[in-house]
């Protein structure tokens, strides 16, 4: 019988992801520290290269250095969040039901939803890139003279549950194909998440709208932090509201739930051919 | 040779495995990328900072970047297959074992190539953008940058086994180092802080920004192709002494 949930439960749950993070980190301290320089690393060189553009040209399409580096620390602390909240594959979620590992879910006494909200803690081995970004974000704060009141803090947590919910919301919409094609569709959400990861980092102020447009609806990586960020710097871009990431994450949020139940249930009622008989993966 | 062909081939079909729509998402996301992308050095260059490279040049640059991404950045599954388990299954085979993942490599270049490459590059003129080489040593330039790439690549790889098999962080770490120092994304000549003069001579400027630097002109190609050939020479039998003694040291779990 499934436990019931309450936030103790949940935070309780999280206590546990946080606590096997931790003994990897104990156990294997060389190579865990190895792997959180790595990737601050290989983050920092992502957002770097916009912000030498900026540096070399003072600025891009009417974001000063300043603003760019502005957005590209939010960036950092929009990556750093998913890495700290989903380093299980819970956010990558093509790869759990791809390789037939839902059943693995499903046999523990949660609801699937509490599993995957809580399997991908790393707060210790994870969250790297978050400091960096917080680091990033004070700098540029301090450098263009921001005021940080508590609204605006306010304001920047909300932005960045907006764009983690986006995130997550795609995520799980394309990886609905891994439920009818579990073998071709197994690697989806990196496609959908770390192949546009570079592009998300673009400046979109100074570019046509047709180009801005799609990147704010289709394919919305202006609002992995341009979007965001200039509404933080109290200028939201075509003059939409301040609120469009928060609309937009719900209304994705939506759709992916109701096209991720419908797989869900193609799955329970079909089951996954990954495996053959005798146990290999196919 | 024709057993390297053979491998290719297989290589080659295995992408399309699944059928060429379960490729499509990638392909879109690559054309997704590089619109944006155009428009961004349109807009950059529009401020009119002297950079030594002008915007036909920049676009040019960026355009075929793109187009031959996999070429410029060889990527080879040596890693991956190392925690897999499959890089031990090549010894079984009647084949030197880079020579199959050279081979491999190769293949999989094929479906990208067909499908995104040639399109785009059909449709280069729609955006403005002109894939006439500045100079013919692009020929010469593009064969050095891959055959460097796959010493590289190989050097990732013993790096991988050395980490026992970290090869998630191996490919994080490489993509970092890659999208700076290789001059891919941002050629190296427009770096701030005089970081140009520092970086064309490091090995990673003579993998991908090398033939893209000499195709559109932006540096001198003799100097160039010099320095792809001298890293070249280094770094073969480094990456080849260096896999020679990685070998004993493999460890796989197995998929």
């Amino acid at each position: 019988m499934a436990d019931r949930i309450t936030l103790g439960r949940v935070l309780r749950l999280l206590a546990i992801s946080a606590k096997m993070d931790l003994l990897w980190l104990l156990r294997d301290t060389r190579y865990a520290l190895l792997g959180i320089g790595g990737d601050i690393v290989s983050n920092v060189a992502t957002v770097s290269g916009v912000f030498l553009i900026a540096s070399r040209f003072g600025g891009i399409g009417g974001m000063n250095a300043g603003e760019v580096l502005f957005m590209m620390a939010y960036s950092t602390m929009a990556t750093g969040l998913f890495i700290l909240f989903g380093s299980g594959n819970n956010i990558h979620i093509s790869r759990i039901i791809g390789r037939g590992q839902l059943e693995h879910l499903f046999i523990q006494p949660l609801p699937l939803g509490v599993q995957l909200a809580t399997c991908g803690f790393m707060p210790f081995t994870g969250g790297g890139n978050l400091i960096m970004g917080i680091v990033l974000m004070a700098a540029a704060v301090r450098r263009m003279g921001l005021q940080v009141t508590f609204l605006w803090f306010f304001s920047l947590l909300a932005y960045l549950l907006a764009t983690l919910t986006v995130i997550v919301a795609r995520s799980y919409l394309v990886s609905s194909m891994a439920f009818y094609a579990p073998a071709a569709a197994e690697e989806i959400s990196s496609t959908a998440i770390d192949g546009t990861w570079f592009m998300s980092t673009f400046p979109l102020s100074g570019m046509p709208a047709f180009i801005q447009i799609p990147l704010l609806t289709v394919l919305p990586e202006g609002l992995m932090a341009w979007f965001p960020s200039l509404c933080l710097l109290g200028r939201p871009p075509l003059n939409l509201t301040a609120y469009y990431p928060m609309v937009f994450a719900l209304i994705i949020s939506l759709i992916a739930s109701a096209i991720f139940r419908k797989g869900l249930t193609h799955y329970v009622t079909k089951g996954s051919n990954r495996y053959l008989p005798h146990g290999f993966r196919r | 040779m024709k057993k390297y062909l053979k491998t290719a081939c297989l290589s080659a079909l295995e992408k399309t495995n699944g059928g060429f729509v379960y490729l499509l998402p990638d392909v879109l996301i690559k054309i997704f990328t590089l619109i944006p992308l155009i428009f961004l050095w349109r807009v950059v260059m529009s401020s009119g900072a002297e950079t030594g490279m002008t915007l036909p040049q920049m676009l040019t640059y960026t355009y075929l970047s793109a187009l031959l991404a996999d070429m410029l950045d060889v990527k080879t599954a040596a890693s991956g297959w190392l925690s897999e388990g499959v890089l031990l299954k090549l010894y079984g085979r009647p084949m030197p074992v880079l020579g199959q993942l050279a081979a491999q490599t190769a293949g999989g270049w094929a479906p990208m190539l067909l499908l995104f490459s040639l399109p785009m590059a059909l449709m280069a003129p729609l955006f403005g953008v002109s894939l006439v080489p500045v100079s013919p040593l692009f020929l010469a330039s593009l064969p050095l940058c891959i055959s460097l790439g796959f010493a590289v690549d190989f050097l990732f790889a013993c790096l991988s086994i050395r980490l026992r098999g970290m090869t998630w962080l191996v490919n994080r770490m490489r993509m970092a180092i890659a999208a700076v120092f290789s001059g891919m994304v941002i050629p190296i000549k427009l770096l701030p802080f005089g970081m140009a003069e520092i970086m064309k001579y490091q090995p990673f400027a003579s993998l991908g920004g090398a033939p893209l630097s000499v195709f559109t002109g932006a540096a001198d190609a003799r100097e160039t192709i010099a320095l792809q050939v001298i890293w070249n020479l280094i770094l073969w039998p480094a990456a080849l002494l260096v896999w020679k003694k990685s070998q004993e040291g493999m460890v796989s779990y197995g998929g």
